[in-house]
């Protein structure tokens, strides 16, 4: 796939990167360091936005993106909130339902992609229009909040004081969903798909079937975001999901899954949301503006894929070719030393 | 059907084209006079006015739109880039007190430059249009808060107001912003129809490699259709301040004016795949959708409905378009 840049390569940088980033904020951004159970619980401010960019993996591992992932957050905890405030449902079993809607939500942005064969691009953008108006429509005017003690545990609850509850499930999703994709016969042909559609389908692979699965699982963690933000804040707001998407690629494409498909993993995945969300927390504490962290997180986006095709040999590769250069050199002046 | 193929196939795609715009255009009459019956002051002149300039300056934005998605790409970030020449604009006429005919090239200018910077991510650096300009859209949009320091710019002065109310022709009712379109509308098919520039837009968008091997210089031709969308996108945005008076740091993204342009564009009859283009659909189409969305707020549609309106309209222009294309 890529001689230059393995993955493996690729994530131990991510990992190097965040443990000098947690060393350098710990000792320079005063606050940032508050005990270890305090640090961890940092982590709750920006997992929602990995549990998005993890489902959203998914997608763009064949070649798609999912733009309607914010709409699908926001309408899936909207729903939950009605579900349990007007209808009276037990709020464990409204979230069940909300979930299993959002899941269905992205099912049909993978019918709308697969059967009437619009790009994704254009698909999950003209049904995140459609699953705003709706959430907007059904929230109303005062969108309900207020979900009682037990449910806030989802968003802001901790194991003894020190793992927060949303870290813990973090770590069994994206642990789940490495296994998904690299230990079944699913998770290789949604690879297969990625790297090259025509092939997989003449290799016998029901694409269309599989993509619509892929968009369900990309809904299905969406409207996880959006049912935990709904705990964190316990509130829910129409245009609470809207914040999720420009960071979730960003988180994705840091985790070195390439845009096109076909290349990445889940836990480089899982490092770049480490990574982005400690680096955009540790700014706001060091008292930079919401603003300022946008940019910085729109510009972290370009350079990281500007990076990654630096070295790759899908993207425009000078440093690919420069490391051809040198590893042919070496290999030249190699025989005559061993 | 023809004996030849060959000969069949130009004859069978002009009318269809056609067919389209003029669908458009009478559906778009249809509105106003139906909206017009039920409530007469949509017909007034201030109101269609109104609808006017604001497909103006959608127009605009969209013609830029449009070639971008002729080369197969997409620009997210028209919002923002017409957000911060709004805001620019106007405080070149609020604070910095710089004559219009000074504050108007250099407005322009700098949204050709953030144009040129997305064409040197897309062309250069091989970042995928769709992320390489949602990246820039957080750089433009949170440089537009910087910029206007979160607050709103108004009370533009009256030299700045009369670009956007007053005639230039004197004796003609036509205000100064609908020529502008109309010269960059016949300018833009002029250069797609009878400009090598265009021609190659189109090579490009079509089969980017086989342009390239045939000695197209694909990289320029990016570069500089971005471009034309950033300066497209601000002039729009100058348009907006001359007529509204004022600017704010959500001018543009938060009226979600890149995926109007998309939308206008894919209505227009624009193939999102690239490769071909429709400048007059492009136009009726912006009309089409500011008629509509002013109908809407007449007869008291909720504005939530808006964007899913929106949305429905850009799955069926790209299904309809999608199934043309894969006729003809």
């Amino acid at each position: 796939m890529n001689r230059f840049l393995p993955r493996e390569a690729w994530d131990r940088t991510l990992a190097i990167i965040l443990l000098v980033l947690l060393l350098a904020f710990c000792t320079l951004i005063p606050g940032f360091y508050a005990g270890f159970g305090g640090t961890l619980a940092i982590t709750e401010q920006f997992l929602p936005f990995g549990f998005v960019a993890i489902g959203l993996a998914v997608v763009i591992l064949t070649g798609g993106i999912d733009l309607s992932v914010g709409a699908i957050a926001s309408l899936s905890a909207v729903i939950m909130a009605i579900l349990t405030k007007s209808a009276g449902l037990d709020i464990w079993l409204a979230s069940l339902i909300a979930l299993i809607i959002g899941a269905g939500l992205g099912w049909l942005n993978g019918i709308v992609i697969t059967r009437l064969r619009i790009e994704p691009l254009i698909a999950t953008l003209a049904t995140s229009f459609i699953y705003s108006s709706v959430a907007t429509a059904l929230a109303g005017a005062s969108p309900p909040y207020g979900f009682g003690k037990p449910f806030a545990v989802l968003g802001s609850g901790t194991i003894e004081g020190i793992l927060p509850v949303q870290l813990l499930m973090f770590i069994v999703i994206a642990v789940g969903f490495s296994i998904l994709i690299t230990r079944t016969g699913f998770g290789r042909r949604i690879i297969m798909v990625g790297y090259n559609r025509d092939a997989a389908h003449y290799a016998g692979v029901a694409v269309p079937d599989l993509l619509r699965k892929v968009y369900g699982i990309s809904g299905f963690m969406a409207a996880f975001a959006g049912i935990v933000l709904a705990s964190y804040y316990d509130a829910v707001r129409p245009d609470m999901g809207n914040i999720l998407l420009l960071t979730a690629i960003t988180m994705v494409v840091l985790g070195g899954v390439s845009i096109f498909g076909g290349e990445g993993g889940i836990l480089g995945v899982a490092l770049g949301v480490l990574i982005l969300g400690v680096l955009r927390q540790g700014m706001l504490i060091a008292g930079f503006s919401d603003m300022v962290t946008t940019m910085l997180t729109g510009g972290i986006l370009l350079v990281s894929i500007a990076a990654k095709n630096l070295l790759s040999d899908r993207g425009f590769g000078y440093g690919a070719l420069l490391l051809r250069l040198i590893n042919s050199r070496k290999q030249e002046a190699a025989p005559p030393n061993t | 059907m023809s004996t030849t193929t060959l000969d069949a196939a130009p004859r069978k795609r002009k009318p269809r084209r056609e067919v389209r715009e003029i669908t458009l255009l009478v559906v778009t009459i249809a509105i106003v006079l139906g909206v017009g019956l039920i409530k007469p002051q949509f017909m007034r002149y201030d109101n269609l006015e109104f609808m006017v300039l604001s497909a103006v300056v959608l127009g605009l934005i969209a013609i830029g739109q449009t070639f971008v998605i002729m080369t197969s790409g997409i620009d997210l970030s028209v919002s923002a880039v017409m957000g911060l020449s709004a805001v620019v604009f106007g405080l070149a006429s609020t604070t910095i007190h710089l004559p219009l005919a000074a504050a108007l090239p250099l407005c322009l200018i700098l949204g050709a430059v953030l144009g040129s910077f997305n064409g040197l991510l897309v062309a250069w650096v091989r970042i995928p249009p769709i992320i390489a300009t949602l990246g820039t859209y957080s750089l433009f949009g949170g440089l537009t808060f910087i910029v206007s320091n979160g607050t709103q710019v108004d009370q533009v002065s009256n030299q700045f107001a009369a670009f956007g109310n007053a005639n230039l022709i004197p004796g003609l009712p036509i205000p100064t912003p609908v020529l502008a379109l109309a010269g960059v509308a016949l300018f833009a098919w002029f250069v797609l129809n009878h400009m090598v520039f265009g021609r190659n837009i189109l090579a490009v968008g079509n089969n980017a490699v086989a342009a390239y091997n045939a000695g197209i210089p694909v990289k320029r031709t990016l570069l500089f259709v971005y471009m034309i969308a950033g300066a497209l996108a601000s002039f729009g945005g100058l348009v907006f301040v001359a007529y509204t008076g004022s600017a704010t740091a959500t001018t543009g993204t938060g009226d979600h004016v890149e995926l109007q342009s998309i939308a206008i564009a894919l209505i227009g009859g624009t193939l999102i795949s690239g490769g071909r283009g429709n400048l007059a659909g492009t136009v009726i189409g912006s009309i089409f959708l500011s008629v509509v969305i002013t109908a809407l707020v007449f007869l008291h549609v909720p504005a939530i409905w808006y964007s899913a309106g929106e949305g429905l309209m850009i799955v069926a222009a790209v299904t309809l378009g999608a199934r043309r294309g894969g006729a003809g």
